[in-house]
């Protein structure tokens, strides 16, 4: 249902003096299949979220095509490409003054009526009825932004939902829940479903593990079959913070 | 006694259809147009002739008061001194507004000059809007002051709003804080094609345990100019907060001058302050939701200055 076709995304080093050019994706190939579950993993600045921000068209195509629904959706705009069901949960949220988590939901799904904002935030469970009329602003913490991000991609009903990293900032007992809505989502309405994440919950969740390195993928396939590419790819930049604990619950 | 015009622009500033319940002022091209009293509200004409007393009763609750100012007279600059005591213990909603019709070449103004007095204990919402309006090419001035003095425990919380329309505006806003009284001003303005908007606030935290928090939010678009002002002047054990956000949109510009002094060691002053165009995370935000750039630079627009 999304296929990248021969996709690049290439930058100017920063020194700007050389002239050298950097492939940040570099002739990427892949086809993502309709009510799939796919993580997406690498090292940090492998280029994922790069990925992610040209499917939703935030970044623009250096070269290549992106194929959405056997629509070529290369040239599309954000808002277009919103319009054709595809939706982007950031990493880092965006934060505002003076709109509220009710305002999002509204702008994102056209539903103003007060029962049906209800039903909705019950249908996305992990965000509690007091946030619906939270500024999201700069006073929500990390965790609260990011659960009002994910169930903002989900009341859009989009046909591929892109999740960056859901689980920054979420407390331990929420990610379990987070991973069964997103599973029950794809289930119930087939939600093509790309989480990026290291989280071991999100990993042994997926049906397709893709690993990224260097802005190439270098693996696609199950979970078991990529141990030993996370282990050599030495994923984990955060080790010392844990210091290897065993039971950290991830695969960073 | 209301025509079309007047209705209209009733409706703009106050939110109203027609004439208020409870107690009234309505002031039309510098007379009185219509007034009403309530048993707890008394409204009456100050000796001078220039304005109005408006006073609340100890003890009144979950009482308003409208009193609206409508300017339609070509060449008229109306000013007022208006007055407002609130009893001890009281809790009132006090709306206030100008809206100016200009339908001609002759230039139109406006200034407000409102003194509060708050009792004890008491709390007083006022919201003000200011708006102007009409086709004819007579610069449309609004210059309104308030003066706010909060007795103990005291709390006042001000709504003060430029929508569209005016071509100059003076705004002052003082207060003095009395001990554990609160005060919070939530100002917004919007300006437009060649139009200057100068607001100066001076806030002097005078009791012990007096509190205030000055939230600023402008929105400059077309050519415009905005310039802000605010001083909080710690005499006690207090807290002050200043909070001044601008917008600039086309070719506006802005400055803003937040600026705290504190006199006593065990004051707290803070203010944080922004002058910029709108974050590209919101806009690509709104987007992804599926808004065009132009209806996500309108919703960001309309929440900042909600």
């Amino acid at each position: 249902m999304l296929e990248l076709k021969n996709l690049y995304f290439t930058v100017q080093e920063s020194d700007g003096i050389s002239g050298v050019r950097r492939n940040i994706i570099d002739a990427m190939n892949f086809t993502f299949e309709k009510g799939k579950f796919y993580a997406i993993t690498g090292p940090n600045g492998s280029g994922k979220t790069t990925l992610a921000k040209l499917i939703m068209g935030i970044n623009p195509v250096s070269q290549g095509t992106i194929v959405f629904d056997g629509q070529d959706v290369t040239r599309l705009t954000i808002t277009e490409r919103a319009k054709a069901g595809i939706a982007y949960s950031f990493q880092q949220p965006a934060r505002f003054k003076g709109i509220t988590f009710r305002d999002l939901l509204t702008i994102a799904t056209g539903i103003e009526d007060e029962n049906k904002l209800l039903a909705m935030l019950s249908r996305v469970g992990i965000c509690p009825l007091s946030f619906l009329d939270k500024e999201v602003d700069a006073k929500l913490s990390g965790g609260e932004i990011k659960k009002i991000e994910l169930a903002i991609t989900i009341a859009a009903n989009p046909k591929m939902a892109i999740y960056d990293e859901p689980d920054t900032g979420i407390d331990l007992w929420t990610i379990g829940p987070m991973v069964s809505l997103l599973k029950k989502e794809l289930a119930e309405n087939r939600t093509t479903t790309l989480v990026i994440s290291h989280n071991k919950a999100f990993l042994e969740a997926a049906d397709v593990i893709l690993i990224i390195d260097a802005g190439k993928i270098v693996y696609h396939g199950n979970l078991k079959g990529a141990l030993p590419l996370l282990d050599d790819l030495s994923v984990c930049t955060y080790r010392d913070s844990c210091e290897g604990d065993r039971d950290a619950g991830c695969f960073r | 006694m209301l025509d079309a015009l007047d209705k209209s622009l009733l409706k703009t500033v106050a939110d109203l259809e027609g004439l208020p319940k409870g107690a009234y002022n309505i002031r039309k091209n510098g007379k009185l147009l219509s007034r009403q009293v309530s048993a707890n509200i008394n409204i009456e004409s100050n000796a001078e002739g220039t304005g109005i007393i408006v006073k609340i009763k100890s003890g009144t609750k979950n009482e308003s008061v409208h009193i609206p100012v409508i300017l339609s007279q070509a060449g008229l600059y109306d000013v007022v001194y208006n007055s407002f005591i609130i009893g001890d213990d009281a809790e009132v909603t006090i709306i206030a507004g100008c809206g100016i019709h200009c339908g001609s070449s002759e230039p139109e103004g406006h200034a407000g000059i409102h003194d509060f007095q708050v009792g004890k204990r008491a709390k007083v919402t006022y919201v003000e809007k200011h708006y102007a309006s009409g086709d004819g090419k007579g610069r449309r001035t609004l210059n309104p002051t308030t003066k706010v003095f909060l007795d103990e425990g005291a709390h006042a919380e001000m709504e003060l709003t430029q929508i569209s329309g005016v071509d100059e505006a003076n705004r002052l806003n003082e207060a003095v804080l009395g001990p554990d009284s609160l005060l919070l001003i939530m100002e917004r303005v919007l300006t437009d094609g060649e139009q200057t908007a100068v607001s100066q606030n001076n806030i002097v935290l005078k009791g012990a345990g007096s509190r205030a928090n000055m939230i600023s939010r402008s929105v400059m678009k077309g050519n415009s100019r905005q310039t802000f002002y605010a001083t909080m002047d710690a005499q006690n054990k207090c807290f002050g907060h200043i909070e001044c956000d601008a917008i600039i949109m086309d070719n506006g510009t802005n400055e803003t001058m937040p600026s705290l002094k504190a006199g006593h060691p065990d004051a707290e002053l803070t203010h944080e302050a922004s002058i910029g165009k709108i974050a590209s995370d919101q806009l690509t935000k709104l987007m992804s939701l599926g808004l065009t750039y132009d209806q996500a630079v309108n919703r960001i627009i309309q929440g900042f200055l909600k």
